[in-house]
């Protein structure tokens, strides 16, 4: 029987999926996004009068006219190079894996670098060990690309004479390591003359224990000196309280996959970029369900902005992040009403939540009655299983919410079987950056060491008083007031610049350390490559300033291990540390949990500080994280540069995110400039009010808080390098001492806060409208107990059981037929949207960045790209004023599908692009003549195009005729070939693509094939050349901290891929166009309580309220189909 | 009126036509022959540092391959020897030989002896040594009868079509995996009855080949391609990634 197809109708009630508000307004932006592959003009030639044509017609002819030279004829002579002799371990071509660590900020990562013939080339987790489990996050990918980062500082810099005799004049003298070592040798008898009592350290956070042990060595030395630790991220507040409510030295670890129920006060634990992987495969572990009769745990977010916990939230509450010290009041209130809970009395005795006006609009009434009843339904859920939850606070709220946190923590009986007490030792005489600034003012500092970070770019503002004009001193006049300033950085950045000394540091892949995880277990460091720009490490600074001989090897590092009294020989004991990459005799100890509930009231009444709740007219700032670029070190980092944020989509940028309401009220559209201006109660010496103001680029971010405006830090920093240093605008302006996190008009310090129009635009470059596939159930979902009711809800979507199980193809395909067959499955339950993956593909496959300009037009190259859908439940009319104000968020990983039926391969005119026999869809690149048909037949965009040379001519700043232009891409005019340093990260068994070229996932084939001949050289004289199962995976899944991407044989029914295939939660996408993908998805999983206000919207599956009518119709049809299966059943997709 | 065209031009349209016939056909048998790597490629020796004669050491002394490309098993790479590996005999034997000058140099300053690349794959092309010479395939199948050459050249084209003729037919050159580096094996030295006693012959072979007095390329091939279960790869992925 003749079957037409057609695109199945879009449903007209129900729950829709949407990617930006121009799709939910369905603006001709966005049309053209959606109908065309390659949006127009993308071929087109940028910025001049010259068409594509016209540039090939006059390169046709100068090639032609070079052809009669006959130039370059002649075969080129290459030499073979081998080593003189043997080096040990070394085999040519051959990859070397060695375990190392990456140390962080809140605790270091263990990790696996590969290194192919000395030059490390990929970054992958440690699965050895719990704190990685063999994944990474983007940072720990992305750092790879910072070692070979040409722009790092590559010499030893002594600045002369500064402003003296009234001639500002600086010259900066270019030294070597022995000059160095010379001037260091002088400083030591000045330090020494006085004890050290103008000694200074400011370091970042890093968890070394060596340092740690030098630190102790040099007080001993100079008794005098200072030591503190800045890092602007790090915040003092969850220390501070720990300290007081469990004792000294002790740090909070969360167990996350003993919890049940998870309440987040503005906590992005799922953040791995933070460096807790751990906690995400925690969480993910209890997220999975494999079958209907499964439970998962349930997430509770409260928070002002959309966070990747939020994103994964069964239920979220918008709310400003200055108000969560009320809420968590609020909440406190309730659970101590229902537990009974002494302690928990007492410490909110004495806090009074914030007596504002009486009168409320009516829509603020039912705010705050819709708000009064999500949290009842939180508390009776919380209190419905102690010691299975888990309230967790975000590091950056003040202490009180940390006290409370623990507070209610304690009440629901969470201390020790949700959340552990852990002896994690702290440095102590630790001094903070304000007390360091006192120092400095009063002439106390005469010698200062900055190892690290960038001070004068993101210190706070006004650290201080000047003593006698009494004008406020931000870093950069401090630093300039201390004679011998001696930085250790990666850059020679704007703190080097006015730094006595500046001196390369070695990268953590080139030195020998040592860090401690976020749970204190102790990982070795050891460098995969000699330091390439001679930079040194921080221990050997603290080493050199010792006085003591400098160390060669790992010296500094054994010494502290040796005193961690491995057992057995040191030697054997120390090899297995470095095989290892970490230390199993130090065993970590758990502390009894007793939460000190006086001492933590006595401080949260004295700290407690209602404010009025931000407004629309005076709404909140809040300085976050960044999620590409951390505090602004990885600014010149082109991966991260580029990397989608996993909420906004924006790309090279950062943006004040602000909730369509807020941006209606102020008339602004995304990418209008705004003029962020605070004014602050203290007067400067003219006494004025001092004001600190920032225009920045408006993002309309749905889900945002309406009274609170978001913006990234890490952007704007300039003086790095050429790639990041037009990217973004700076945050920290705006960031001050008594304001780190958030800024209101809390009406001590701050006045106003006003966020106005500036007028003009700027350009930003945002991928969630690139790639656009018209939905049809691409992403699908549902609610536990739909899920249980109807195991088989999948099927329902986008009438896939209404499809014959084999449709015949037109074309015909080539036998399927080796023993192994690849394919991938994704679970979008899991998936929490961090962006790894794309990272790692980045990393593995020789993926070029393309500059903020390309990715405006749609020519960015990650071949994994993350789509990020907003749900909600009806359509929205924007002419009307209507917006979607807390809309659900859905990511989904999308790479080529591998289509056994594959669309691109029919297209190609020069059979560039063809199936394999074990079921991929193959890329010859060296075929490929460019002509973008595959491209357009791809009903998943997956395909990307080279329009230019990226790996020829990198992007960032250019000289051009001498005058130097900060221009992405400007052809023949820059000189070609990329830095010798970049060339050493590229994976050598991945093709480099040049020009003309269409690349795309290949399931990362070079591994397939490297497992392959693996096989057959084990078989050699036998006939079992099968790959063990599961042995080897793609670069994405190896990545993935939720293990939310599997790839393997699917011919194997015990692989894991296979496995997950069999869940009936698996589906295809685009099923009924008979592509029959390789690729496929598993459904997304909510839990949301039943009780809750808002329980009715959530993930009221993809069909929503139009399941029924559809459910009729299939109904219908339910014999046929039937029949069909069943004799289609030894066809379908899962071989036997 | 006079002819404009004088007679013999009525022949010219038609010699044109031939000329420019044996012309096209010339110069397209030209690019034929002489463009191709078998043209191009084979019989390429340039001039190295050290004349270093393969004949002398495998075939008279009877070094193994393996002594000095020694990761060729287990790597993509086929090494070539460091100058460690030449001192460890050239110390004792021939150590004032004036030919060997640059290999002492090289020990003595620490800089290595630069070789001239003879075959050169290009770089989107992925080989990989171990997995050929595991499973049957002998250097000399590629490589030629390095053991006789004093001087090495490039001995055979290494096209993409010469790849895919052992690609597709690998009887034609498996041998048992102890005569790989053996160079000058052939089909004819092997002892029929212990090869049939080791290896069997494949199972649509009706007659009994250990009575047969020698066994043929094709025949051995076809025994080990069955009893290793070699498939080499016809699809771009194998080489290209």
């Amino acid at each position: 029987m003749k079957r037409i197809f057609e695109h199945p109708p879009e449903q007209l009630t129900g729950k829709r999926y949407w990617r930006s508000l121009g799709e939910l307004s369905d603006t001709p932006e966005f049309r053209g996004w959606l109908e065309r592959e390659f949006p127009a003009g993308a071929a087109q030639l940028e910025g001049d009068d010259w068409s594509r044509r016209g540039f090939l017609k006059l390169m046709g002819a100068s090639m032609a006219l070079a052809g009669f030279g006959l130039t370059s004829c002649r075969r080129p002579e290459a030499h073979l190079v081998p080593f003189t002799k043997s080096v040990e371990w070394a085999i040519p071509g051959k990859s070397l894996y060695y375990a190392t660590a990456m140390p962080r900020r809140t605790g270091a990562i263990p990790l696996v670098v590969t290194t192919h013939d000395g030059r490390p080339t990929k970054i992958d987790g440690n699965p050895l060990h719990p704190a990685s489990g063999g994944a990474t996050d983007a940072f720990a990918q992305a750092s790879i690309l910072d070692l070979y980062d040409p722009a790092r500082s590559k010499r030893f810099v002594e600045k002369g004479e500064r402003d003296e005799g009234g001639k500002k004049k600086e010259n900066f003298e270019v030294r070597d390591r022995a000059a160095f070592d010379k001037y260091l040798g002088e400083l030591r008898t000045k330090i020494a003359a006085d004890g050290g009592a103008g000694l200074a350290f400011l370091v970042e956070e890093v968890h070394s224990p060596t340092r740690e042990r030098l630190r102790v060595e040099l007080q001993k030395l100079y008794p005098k000196m200072r030591w503190c630790v800045y890092d602007p991220l790090l915040t003092e507040a969850q220390s501070f309280a720990t300290d007081m409510s469990f004792g000294p030295n002790v740090r909070l670890v969360p167990r996350l996959e003993r919890a049940d129920i998870v309440l987040a006060l503005d906590n992005d634990f799922l953040d791995c970029g933070d460096g807790d992987i751990a906690a995400v495969r925690a969480f993910s572990s209890r997220r999975r369900v494999g079958a209907a009769k499964d439970t998962m745990n349930r997430l509770y977010v409260v928070e002002n902005r959309y966070t990747l916990t939020g994103a994964m939230a069964d239920h979220r509450l918008r709310c400003p992040a200055s108000q969560i010290p009320e809420f968590a009041l609020a909440l406190a209130g309730k659970v101590a009403a229902a537990t009974k809970d002494a302690g928990l009395f007492s410490t909110i005795a004495t806090l009074k939540p914030f007596g504002g006006p009486g009168t409320k609009s009516g829509e603020e009434e039912a705010a705050a009655k819709f708000e009064e009843e999500w949290l009842n339904g939180v508390v009776a859920d919380l209190v419905s299983k102690p010691g299975a939850s888990l309230i967790l606070a975000g590091s950056h709220q003040p202490v009180v919410v940390q006290f409370l946190a623990y507070a209610i923590n304690s009440a629901l009986k969470n201390l020790g079987t949700t959340l552990l007490v852990r002896e994690f030792a702290r440095t102590p005489k630790t001094n903070s950056i304000i007390q360091l600034a006192l120092d400095i003012n009063a002439d106390r500092v005469k010698q200062l060491f900055i190892f690290g970070g960038d001070p004068v770019y993101n210190a706070p503002r006004a650290l201080t008083q000047h003593k006698e004009t009494k004008a406020a001193l931000d870093w950069i006049d401090l630093q300039k007031m201390v004679p011998d300033v001696i930085r250790l950085g990666h850059f020679e950045d704007a703190t080097s610049a006015i730094s006595r000394w500046h001196v390369p540091a070695a990268h953590y892949l080139e030195a020998w350390g040592d860090a401690r995880t976020s749970e204190g277990a102790y990982l070795a460091i050891q460098p995969m490559i000699l330091p390439l720009f001679d930079g040194m490490s921080e221990i050997e600074m603290m080493n050199a300033l010792l006085g003591a001989p400098k160390a060669e090897g790992p010296e500094l590092v054994q010494e502290t291990f040796r005193a961690s009294a491995p057992p057995g020989e040191f030697a054997t004991a120390w090899s297995r540390l470095l095989r290892d990459g970490f230390a199993s005799h130090i065993e970590l100890k758990d502390k009894p949990p007793t939460f000190n509930s006086n001492n933590a009231g006595g401080v949260a009444h004295t700290l407690w500080a209602p404010a009025p709740p931000p407004t629309m007219d005076s709404p909140e700032i809040v300085l976050v994280r960044s999620y590409a670029m951390d505090d602004g070190r990885y600014a010149n980092n082109g991966w991260l540069q580029e990397l989608p944020d996993p909420i906004t989509k924006l790309t090279w940028d950062n943006a004040a995110l602000m909730s369509p309401a807020f941006a209606k009220l102020i008339g602004v559209r995304t990418g209008d400039l705004v003029n962020v201006s605070v004014t602050e109660k203290t007067l400067d010496p003219a006494g004025n009010a001092v004001k600190r103001e920032l225009v920045i680029a408006a993002l309309v971010s749905p889900g945002h808080c309406d009274t609170s405006i978001t913006i990234p830090l890490g952007y704007g920093r300039k003086h790095t390098g050429p790639v990041g240093e037009e990217a973004g605008f700076n945050g920290y302006l705006l960031r001050t001492t008594s304001n780190p996190h958030f800024i209101r008009a809390d009406g001590k310090t701050i006045d106003n806060v006003k966020v106005t129009k500036a007028g003009g635009t700027y350009p930003l470059s945002i991928t969630q409208d690139h790639w656009s596939i018209e939905g049809r159930g691409l992403v699908r979902e549902a609610t536990i107990e739909k899920y249980r009711e109807d195991p088989e809800f999948v099927k329902k979507i986008a009438g896939d059981d209404e499809l014959p199980a084999a449709i015949p193809s037109l074309y015909s395909h080539p036998a399927l037929d080796a023993p192994q067959q690849w394919g991938m499955a994704v679970d979008l339950n899991v998936c929490t949207g961090c962006s790894a993956c794309i990272v790692a593909c980045q990393s593995e496959n020789n993926i070029p960045v393309v500059g903020k300009l390309q990715v405006s037009h749609g020519r960015a190259m990650h071949w994994l790209r993350l789509d990020r859908y907003y749900a909600s439940e009806k359509p929205f009319n924007q002419d009307l004023g209507e917006y979607p104000e807390n809309p659900e968020i859905v990511h989904e990983p999308m790479m080529c599908q591998h289509c056994e039926n594959a669309p691109c391969e029919t297209v190609c005119p020069v059979n560039a692009t063809v199936h394999s026999e074990d079921g991929l869809n193959v890329m010859a690149y060296n075929r490929c003549i460019g002509t973008r048909y595959c491209a357009n037949n791809c009903p998943f965009k997956v395909r990307r195009f080279n329009y230019f040379d990226y790996n020829q001519r990198p992007v960032g700043k250019k000289e051009i005729l001498g005058v130097s232009v900060y221009q992405e891409y400007l052809g023949p005019l820059t000189t070609k070939g990329a830095a010798d340093t970049v060339k050493l990260q590229k994976n050598p068994n991945v093709t480099v693509r040049m020009r003309g070229v269409m690349e795309k996932c290949t399931y990362c084939v070079q591994r397939i094939e490297e497992a392959k001949i693996a096989a057959h050289v084990r078989a050699g004289a036998s006939n079992n050349t099968r790959i063990p199962r599961d042995s080897f995976t793609s670069a994405c899944a190896q990545a993935c901290p939720s293990d939310a991407i599997v790839f393997g044989d699917v011919n194997d029914p015990e692989s894991r891929v296979s496995l997950m295939k069999k869940q009936d939660r698996n589906y295809r996408l685009l099923e009924y166009l008979n592509v029959k993908t390789r690729t496929s998805y598993l459904a997304r999983i909510r839990n949301p309580n039943p009780k809750m206000p808002d329980a009715s919207r959530i993930a009221v599956a993809s069909l929503g309220q139009g399941h029924e009518s559809l459910e009729h119709v299939s109904a219908d049809r339910e014999h046929s189909k039937e029949h069909e299966h069943t004799e289609a059943e030894p066809k379908s997709e899962e071989k036997p | 009126m006079a002819n404009f065209f004088p007679r013999w031009s009525n022949w010219l349209p038609l010699k044109i036509a031939i000329c420019g016939v044996v012309m096209i056909c010339g110069l397209t048998a030209g690019t034929w022959y002489y463009v191709t790597p078998k043209y191009t490629r084979v019989g390429y020796q340039p001039i190295q540092p050290v004349p270093f004669p393969h004949d002398i050491h495998v075939s008279q002394l009877g070094m193994d391959c393996r002594y000095c490309h020694s990761f060729v098993d287990v790597a993509a790479y086929s090494n070539l020897p460091n100058t460690q590996t030449c001192m460890a005999c050239h110390t004792q034997v021939q150590k004032d030989n004036p030919k060997l000058e640059p290999v002492r140099a090289s020990w003595k300053t620490g800089q290595p002896v630069e070789w001239v690349q003879l075959h050169r794959t290009p770089d989107y092309v992925y080989y990989d040594h171990s997995a050929h010479v595991n499973r049957g395939i002998s250097c000399a199948s590629c490589h030629g009868q390095v053991n006789h050459m004093p001087v090495v050249y490039h001995a055979k084209p290494h096209s993409m079509a010469w790849c895919l003729e052992c690609h597709r037919h690998p009887e034609n050159f498996l041998r048992p995996e102890t005569q790989i580096t053996n160079l000058d094996w052939k089909p004819e030295h092997e002892d029929v009855g212990a090869f049939i006693a080791k290896y069997g012959q494949p199972a649509e072979a009706k007659d009994d080949w250990s009575k047969k007095p020698r066994l043929t390329q094709q025949e051995i091939g076809q025994t080990l391609k069955e009893r290793w279960n070699i498939q080499p790869p016809l699809n771009c992925q194998g080489c290209h990634r």
